[in-house]
C-alpha cells in the first residue's frame, strides 16, 4: 500500500467522500424540486443540514488514531494538515455549490461556499479544543440556534451574527465565515487536533 | 465464631469504602452534564435572541418552548444518546459489559437514563425560566402544560433512541448524521401536512385563534415513548419479544393520532372578544387574547383622541376581532406578530401606531385606494394634524425637494395644496375645526366619497 493510501484509510477519507456525495445528491434532488427551484427561500434549510453534514465529516476525518506515534514523524505535520483541510473544504464547496442551481445569490452556490468555509472553520477550531470526534457538535448546535432565531426582528438585519442565514453577498457575513476559516484552520494547523484518550 | 462476634466494633480494621452507585457516577461524571450545558446555552440563545416575539404571549411562549425544545434539543439528545451508546465499542469495554452479573437492560438505563435526565432537567428549567420571562407582559390564557410534558418525553425518547442507534452503528460519522438527519424531519413534519404533520413532534396550528386540544400533545409524547422503548427493548432486554407490547402501543397511538385531525385543535372563545375604552370616541378594543395591552394602547392612542374630542360622526370604535370592520368600525392597525410593533408590552412607536390608527380611520381598507384629488387632499392634511411623525414630516420635505429638482410642477402644485390645506385646518380656531372634522367624517362610506361631500380647506 502506498503512503498516501495508508494516509487515507487512517483518517476515513473513503468514509468522508461519501458523506460529500450523499449531502451533494440530498441537496441537488432537493434544490432542483420545482417549487425549491422557484423560491429561494425554500434553499435555507439546505444551507444549514448540507455543510453541516459535510463539515461533520470533514471534523471527524481529523482525527488521529495513533496520536503519540504520528509524533514521532520525522516530517513536519502542518504541511498535510493544511493539505488536507483545504483539499477537503475546496472539495466539498464545489461539489454543494453546484447542487444549489439557479440564482447564485439570493439563498444559492455563494451562501453555501461561505457556510462550507464558516462551518468548516469552526469544525477545526472544535476539533483542537474538544477533539476530532466530537468536533462536529459546536458547529450543529450554533447553525441550530441560528437558523432558529434568524427571522426575529432585531437579528435579521444582524450580518454578523447571523451570517450563516444571510442570503448571499453581504460582506459582513462573508468576513465572519472567512475570519472562522482562517482563524479555525490555521489553529488546527498549528496545533492539530486535541489529544484525546485512546477509549474514551 | 462466637469470638469473632463478640469482638468489639472499634477494633475492626476499616474496610474499603463502599463504591458509589453507577447511576450517579454516570449522572455526574462524563458526557451528561456537559450535554446538558450544551443544551443549555444553545436553548438560551435562540430563546433570548427571539425573546421579543414570545414575551406577551402564553400561546407564543408555549410554542417557541416546544419548537426550541424539539429542533435543537432533539438532534442534541439523539447525538448526545449516539455518543454514550458507542461508548463501550469505543473503549473496547463492550465484552468486559457483557461479562457482568446486571443483565443488558440495567446496563443500558444505567448509562442511558442519566442523560436523558439532564436533557429533561435543563428543558425543565428552561421552560420555568421563559414562563417567568413571559409573566409580566401575557395577558392570561394560551399556556398549554402538556405541550411542556410531550417535549420533554420526545427529549428523552430521542436520547434512548440515539443510545441505541450508537450502540448497534458505532461508527465515527452515526452521531452527526443522525443529528442532521433529525434536524431535517423534524423540521419537515412541522410544515407537512396531513398525518406526517399530526405524527410529527410539533403539528402545526394557529396559536393566535386556535388552542390545542390539552390531550393532544401526551398522546405525541405517547407515541414518542412508545417508538423509542420498541428499539430499547430490542436492543437490550432479555425478552426480546416484548418489544413487540410497545410497538403494539406505538401503532395504536399513530392510528389515535393520525385521525385527530381536526379535533387537535378548538377556537380560542378569547379570539373573538374583545375589551374595550368606555372613556375615548372612538372607542379603543383590543382582542380579549391581548387584553394586558389595552392600557398601552390606549396611551399611544392618546393624542389622537385628545384631538378628536369633540368632533361627531366618528366610527364608534377602533375594532380588533379577526374579521372585516363594520361600516361605523375603524380597524385597530395590527399588534401582532409580537416583536414588531409590540415589544414586550410596550409598542415600540406611539407616533408610528398613531399614524397608522389615523390612516385606518380616514384612508379604510378601500378596493381602490385612490381617491378623487380634493378628498386626498383633505385626507392627508386630516392624517398629519391627527397623528404628526417625523418620518412623514421627512418624506414630505423629501419630496418638495425631489419635485424642486426635477421642475415637476404638477407634484409642486399638489404638494403646495396638501400643505396649505394642512396649515388651515391647524389654524381654525377649536370649534370650526371641530366643525370642519364632523362635516369630514360625515360620509358612511369612506370608499365612495365624491368632492362635494367632503367639506372645503
Amino acid at each position: 500500500m502506498t503512503s498516501f493510501a495508508l494516509y487515507a484509510r487512517s483518517r476515513a477519507l473513503p468514509t468522508t467522500l461519501a458523506a460529500f456525495a450523499a449531502a451533494t445528491l440530498f441537496t441537488l434532488w432537493a434544490a432542483t424540486r420545482p417549487e425549491t427551484y422557484v423560491d429561494p427561500q425554500r434553499r435555507i434549510p439546505l444551507l444549514a443540514l448540507a455543510p453541516l453534514l459535510a463539515t461533520s465529516a470533514i471534523g471527524v476525518s481529523l482525527h488521529q488514531y495513533a496520536q503519540e506515534l504520528d509524533r514521532t514523524a520525522a516530517r513536519p505535520w502542518w504541511r498535510l494538515r493544511l493539505a488536507h483541510l483545504l483539499a477537503l473544504t475546496a472539495l466539498a464547496a464545489l461539489l454543494l455549490a453546484m447542487a444549489v442551481p439557479g440564482h447564485s445569490q439570493e439563498f444559492g452556490a455563494v451562501a453555501m461556499v461561505r457556510n462550507i468555509l464558516g462551518a468548516t472553520g469552526i469544525t477545526a477550531a472544535a476539533a483542537v479544543l474538544v477533539g476530532a470526534r466530537l468536533s462536529w457538535l459546536p458547529t450543529l448546535l450554533y447553525f441550530g440556534a441560528v437558523f432558529l432565531s434568524y427571522s426575529a426582528p432585531h437579528l435579521r438585519t444582524a450580518t454578523v451574527w447571523t451570517w450563516s442565514m444571510q442570503p448571499g453577498p453581504q460582506r459582513a457575513a462573508w468576513a465572519v465565515a472567512m475570519t472562522a476559516f482562517v482563524v479555525g484552520g490555521a489553529l488546527y494547523v498549528a496545533v492539530g487536533t486535541r489529544r484525546e484518550r485512546e477509549r474514551s | 465464631m462466637t469470638a469473632l462476634l463478640d469482638r468489639p466494633a472499634t477494633d475492626a480494621p476499616p474496610g474499603p469504602s463502599r463504591a458509589p452507585h453507577p447511576f450517579r457516577v454516570e449522572l455526574l461524571r462524563g458526557l451528561a452534564p456537559w450535554a446538558g450545558l450544551a443544551l443549555f446555552l444553545t436553548l438560551a440563545w435562540a430563546l433570548i435572541a427571539k425573546s421579543a416575539t414570545w414575551q406577551g404571549s402564553w400561546s407564543e411562549t408555549t410554542v417557541a418552548l416546544r419548537m426550541a425544545g424539539v429542533m435543537l434539543g432533539g438532534p442534541l439528545a439523539l447525538a448526545a444518546g449516539c455518543w454514550q451508546g458507542a461508548r463501550e465499542r469505543r473503549r473496547r469495554t463492550d465484552e468486559l459489559r457483557a461479562s457482568t452479573a446486571r443483565g443488558p437492560l440495567a446496563q443500558f438505563m444505567t448509562a442511558a437514563l442519566p442523560l436523558a435526565l439532564w436533557v429533561l432537567a435543563v428543558y425543565a428549567a428552561t421552560v420555568g425560566a421563559a414562563l417567568l420571562a413571559c409573566a409580566p407582559y401575557a395577558s392570561p390564557g394560551g399556556l398549554a402544560p402538556t405541550v411542556f410534558l410531550s417535549t420533554g418525553a420526545v427529549l428523552v425518547a430521542c436520547t434512548l433512541t440515539g443510545h441505541v442507534v450508537g450502540a448497534r452503528l458505532p461508527w465515527r460519522l452515526t452521531a452527526p448524521v443522525l443529528a442532521v438527519a433529525a434536524f431535517g424531519t423534524f423540521g419537515l413534519s412541522m410544515n407537512a401536512s396531513g398525518v406526517a404533520g399530526l405524527l410529527g413532534p410539533i403539528p402545526e396550528y394557529a396559536p393566535d385563534f386556535e388552542l390545542l386540544a390539552w390531550w393532544h400533545p401526551l398522546l405525541t409524547a405517547g407515541w414518542f415513548l412508545s417508538l423509542a422503548s420498541t428499539a430499547v427493548l430490542a436492543h437490550a432486554a432479555c425478552r426480546r419479544w416484548s418489544a413487540l407490547i410497545t410497538l403494539a402501543a406505538a401503532a395504536t397511538t399513530a392510528l389515535v393520532l393520525s385521525g385527530t385531525g381536526d379535533t387537535m385543535t378548538h377556537r380560542d372563545p378569547r379570539a373573538g372578544q374583545q375589551v374595550c375604552t368606555t372613556t375615548t370616541t372612538p372607542q379603543i378594543c383590543v382582542n380579549a387574547t391581548r387584553a394586558a395591552l389595552l392600557p398601552e394602547v390606549t396611551k399611544a392612542l392618546s393624542g389622537l383622541t385628545d384631538r378628536l374630542k369633540g368632533v361627531g360622526n366618528l366610527p364608534a370604535r377602533f375594532e380588533d376581532l379577526p374579521r372585516r370592520s363594520h361600516a361605523d368600525e375603524a380597524e385597530l392597525p395590527t399588534l401582532t406578530p409580537y416583536g414588531w410593533t409590540v415589544v414586550r408590552g410596550k409598542i415600540a412607536d406611539h407616533d408610528r401606531y398613531a399614524w397608522e390608527a389615523a390612516m385606518q380611520m380616514v384612508e379604510a381598507d378601500c378596493a381602490n385606494p385612490q381617491a378623487p384629488g380634493r378628498v386626498e387632499i383633505a385626507d392627508r392634511a386630516v392624517v398629519r394634524y391627527l397623528a404628526p411623525t417625523d418620518p412623514q414630516d421627512s418624506m414630505r420635505e423629501h419630496r418638495f425637494e425631489s419635485a424642486r429638482a426635477a421642475d415637476d410642477q404638477a407634484e409642486l402644485r399638489r404638494l403646495t395644496a396638501e400643505q396649505k390645506a394642512y396649515d388651515h385646518l391647524r389654524t381654525m380656531s377649536t370649534a370650526d375645526r371641530r366643525a370642519w372634522l364632523t362635516r369630514y367624517f360625515a360620509p358612511a362610506d369612506r370608499c365612495a366619497r365624491t368632492e362635494s361631500e367632503v367639506p372645503a380647506l
